[in-house]
């Protein structure tokens, strides 16, 4: 397929990288001359320079033939600009783009409501508050992603000495959970190796070890792993922006406990307005004496939320410091990203991998539900429907040659969720969850595909 | 400031005021009472006021808000000194006497001097209980209309209620939403009068107290106020109607437009309600034992005297000076609280103790968290900080104006709970007090200055403190 991409940040060029890898036609368009080169270099792609946010430009890009078309600039108007003349004077079969503001999506779905063209928004400062919600939701979880509806979450955890789970083997979990899609779906040892496991692999304290579990089991899990849900959350959001504002108001619905603290006094002054309950503190996080007077000890997770990645990795390691049970962080820097195992934050939320991670999902052919790559983008997990004809379909799963690293974790027919065996088919119509590691995704499309 | 215009505005209150006393002279005709009395003084308002106004044509029609404090108050004052002047020509009272009933009126506070109600004419009786009508005509608009304007004590939040041109052209958006509440007003005076007569009152008593309760005033027909009817059904039809009395105007409008979330929403409203509810409730289970009303009477007694006091009309049915010391603690409580912002009642207004209650909050959420933002909040809405200090100043006028009366009422040697609930009573606009003012009692008593001061503290007090202290700030009349 032929494929557009408008804006060539971090997460045009990354998106660029993954596509050229499945095989698609790339054509990457990138105002910025000293990055329009740069790009040319790196990827395996055609880069244009120029405002991609013009139809002439499309045009010279040959947007006439794409089969996707996707604003990823860092300005919402431009993508705008992407979106409308994409989908209103192109008629591209599929657009995509990104937007931060919830109310410019709003007007632009009603505008293209008639349209046929199909036509995604996808916000990276929403799919990050999804992401730090459902985290909250798993105590103890460095990444979480959910699936099948929500009845099943992947979570990875840090595994204690303490934890129930140190020296067993990957298949007495599943033993232990029999009958229900509960299990280990990737380890990653302490030397920063990444095993996709096999039965006889065995669970060893430090491993950082992912699992897939189905919702009835989670508090099964958790108290194995020695962690335990609180009733009601402390929770301390530094930050109120988009995300930290969002967040603040969102654990509001769920009667959490939420001191957001702000630098800014007008935002903070905003934030007091729009909250219902939450403590607003006008001050600076990291000043330790604002932290102290709002007894950061007691915090159970302190959620580090601004705009400023760097702010916000002191700002989190001062909070652990401090005496918070955990620390999150927003940080979009992929050089960051990689530093913080070592640091000490418990958890980081990149808006920008998120927002990769949607549009991945959302690109069509693939017949995905829902994406998600874990911690540091080695391993991806995706919910996919199985379509008659696929190579997926065409045997049983023993058979059918499926890639070294790829497993098929958890099946959902009709209502039921179902551990696949080896001996199993995969029906058409059934939806599957796929774990494989980042090598062998291209391979996976082949499966899925029709 | 814009005198002519000023001028202009006094002199139509006068031909107004001169018109309306053609209802006393037709009374008077209709009961075969001497009409001479209203028509000279109803003659000498219009030829004394057609040529002022005809004479100050102003060139300006601007008014700024300087303007508004002096011509409201002075429109005020001379009403009440217009109007007490058929109590003289009758030769039912005596010149201080005479006052004081017509600022009682005016001010729709229904204390009176006279001892003997029943003895008067039916003319008389009726200006008097028109006299409190026309005064809380005056108070829907100047609360509604001109107060936000103004930015007294809290009320600008109210400048945005009302639809209309934006707040500095005054003239046409003050006119239509008067007309839109008078007719509100108007509706309720006709509907309660048709109640009162289908349950047994004369059309002339039904008249009166129409008039009276829609105004949330509390002059009545009979010495022994709505307890000398008798009637259980009556009191309920006043009860009803002095809460309705008590109600924001603006709510009243709302549910004529069909908004009915928005007033359920309303937490002044609930609030007010809630305040009903608790003063009731105490006074159906303490009072009992001491009066033995039980059942059905206890409730219609509890929730007359919540309602008269809370919306400040100030009819009786029961001499509550009789009840328990904590019966009587919570009637004063009642008076300093009075009934919603907007309505016609008194005192310092259910909007202001929530939000004065709500800043409160937040000032001890200060002390716990140095660095906390966070506003005190009105239907979601943040309340501007000046709302809020304009809350408390106001608070703070209202307690020194009403120790001051207070005061020299017990310079004329009367008692503490006297003293305390006639300085309470006149500043909230209720009627009655405690003590050598109760229910069953007058104020013809009382020595001429301390009418004087009372007659301060009820116009002070209908004009929300502010609008009448700031004529006397040096600073007000500087150029």
């Amino acid at each position: 397929m032929k494929i557009i991409i408008v804006g060539g940040g971090l997460v045009g060029a990354t998106l660029a990288e993954k596509l050229s890898g499945e095989g698609h036609d790339i054509t990457l368009i990138e105002g910025d001359a000293v990055m329009a080169r740069e790009l040319t270099d790196q990827l395996d792609a055609h880069v244009i320079e120029g405002n991609g946010a013009t139809a002439d430009m499309l045009r010279r890009a040959g947007v006439e033939s794409a089969g996707l078309l996707l604003g990823t600039t860092n300005s919402d108007d431009a993508n705008m600009v992407v979106g409308v003349l994409g989908t209103q004077l192109f008629n591209v079969p599929q657009v995509v783009v990104r937007l931060r503001d919830p109310s410019y999506s709003e007007g632009f779905s009603l505008l293209h409501r008639e349209h046929p063209s199909e036509y995604v928004c996808v916000n990276p400062d929403a799919a990050a508050v999804d992401r730090i919600f459902s985290l909250l939701e798993v105590p103890g979880a460095l990444d979480v992603a959910s699936f099948m509806d929500n009845d099943l979450v992947v979570a990875g955890f840090r595994i204690a000495e303490s934890s129930d789970f140190a020296g067993l083997q990957v298949v007495h979990v599943q033993l232990l959970f029999a009958g229900t899609p509960t299990l280990v779906v990737a380890i990653r040892r302490a030397d920063n190796r990444w095993v996709i496991p096999s039965g006889q692999d065995e669970i060893i304290p430090g491993d950082l070890v992912y699992f897939a579990i189905a919702r009835t089991d989670l508090d099964n899990v958790l108290s194995l792993l020695g962690e335990e849900r609180e009733q009601r959350q402390h929770i301390m959001v530094a930050g109120a922006g988009r995300v930290g504002l969002e967040l603040a108001k969102r654990l509001e619905d769920v009667d959490a406990r939420v001191v957001l603290v702000e630098e800014n006094p007008d935002r903070a002054r905003k934030a007091a307005e729009v909250l219902k309950h939450s403590l607003v503190i006008c001050g600076n996080v990291t000043d330790q004496t604002v932290l102290e007077e709002e007894e950061i000890e007691r915090v159970s997770t302190f959620v580090a939320a601004s705009s400023d990645n760097e702010n916000n990795l002191v700002a989190g390691l001062l909070a652990k410091r401090l005496g918070a049970s955990r620390a999150f962080a927003l940080l979009d820097n992929p050089a960051l990203v990689h530093l913080i195992g070592d640091v000490g934050i418990d958890a980081v939320i990149s808006p920008r991998l998120l927002a990769i991670g949607l549009i991945l999902q959302h690109i069509g052919g693939r017949n995905v539900h829902s994406y998600a790559a874990l911690l540091e983008d080695e391993v991806e997990i995706m919910e996919v429907d199985a379509v008659s004809g696929s190579k997926l379909t065409s045997g049983e799963l023993a058979n059918i040659g499926l890639p070294r690293g790829v497993i098929v974790a958890a099946m959902r027919r009709g209502e039921k969720l179902l551990v696949p065996r080896g001996g199993d088919r995969v029906e058409p119509g059934d939806r599957v969850l796929i774990i494989s590691s980042t090598e062998s995704a291209a391979k996976v499309s082949e499966y899925v595909g029709s | 400031m814009n005198l002519r215009l000023e001028i202009r505005v006094l002199a139509g209150l006068l031909v107004l005021l001169g018109l309306f006393q053609l209802a006393p002279v037709a009374t008077a005709l209709y009961f075969d009472e001497p009409f001479w009395p209203f028509l000279s003084v109803g003659l000498g308002g219009v030829l004394f006021g057609l040529p002022l106004m005809w004479y100050s044509k102003p060139e300006d029609r601007r008014i700024r808000a300087r303007d508004g404090f002096l011509v409201v108050s002075l429109a005020w004052i001379l009403a009440s000194l217009y109007g007490a002047l058929p109590y003289l020509t009758t030769g039912a009272l005596g010149p201080v006497d005479a006052f004081f009933e017509s600022v009682a009126g005016f001010s729709t506070t229904g204390s009176t001097v006279i001892t003997a109600i029943e003895a008067q004419t039916h003319s008389l009786l009726l200006w008097r209980s028109l006299t409190q009508w026309l005064g809380g005509m005056g108070i829907i608009v100047f609360t509604i209309a001109i107060l936000p304007l103004l930015g007294i004590g809290g009320m600008q939040l109210f400048k945005a209620e009302m639809p209309g041109p934006v707040a500095d052209k005054v003239s046409p958006r003050v006119a239509a939403t008067a007309r839109r509440l008078w007719l509100i007003y108007v509706g309720f005076t006709g509907a309660e009068w048709l109640a009162l007569r289908l349950a047994g009152m004369s059309g002339f008593d039904a008249l009166c107290h129409s008039f009276t309760t829609a105004a949330s005033g509390g002059f009545s027909t009979r010495d022994g106020s709505i307890g000398a009817f008798d009637s259980p059904l009556i009191e309920w039809i006043i009860i009803f109607f002095m809460l309705m009395a008590g109600i924001n105007f603006v709510l009243h409008f709302r549910l004529l437009t069909g908004r009915f979330r928005a007033v359920w929403e309303d937490s002044e409203l609930r609030y007010f309600l809630a305040v009903i509810a608790v003063a009731s409730a105490v006074f159906f289970f303490v009072v009992p034992q001491v009066q033995g009303m039980e059942g059905s009477i206890g409730v219609r007694e509890a929730l007359f005297n919540t309602l008269t006091i809370l919306t400040t009309t100030g009819y009786t049915t029961s001499n509550f000076e009789a009840w328990p010391s904590l019966a009587q603690m919570i009637i004063l409580h009642l008076m300093i609280l009075g009934g919603m912002s907007g309505s016609t009642s008194g005192g310092v207004k259910s909007l202001r103790a929530l939000l004065g209650f709500r800043a409160l909050r937040v000032s001890f959420a200060r002390l716990i968290h140095p660095h906390v933002v966070r506003p005190v909040k009105y239907g979601g809405k943040p309340v501007d900080d000046k709302v809020i200090g304009a809350i408390w100043s106001f608070f703070t006028a209202y307690v020194f104006i009403g120790t001051f009366c207070a005061a020299v009422v017990a310079f004329a040697g009367y008692d503490l709970v006297t003293s305390i609930s006639a300085s309470l009573s006149a500043l909230s606009n209720i009627g009655p007090g405690l003590g050598d003012i109760g229910p069953t009692d007058h104020f013809a008593h009382f020595p001429s200055y301390v009418k004087f001061t009372l007659c301060f503290g009820m116009i002070a007090g209908r004009l929300e403190i502010f609008t009448l202290l700031v004529l006397f700030q040096p600073e007000f009349w500087r150029r």
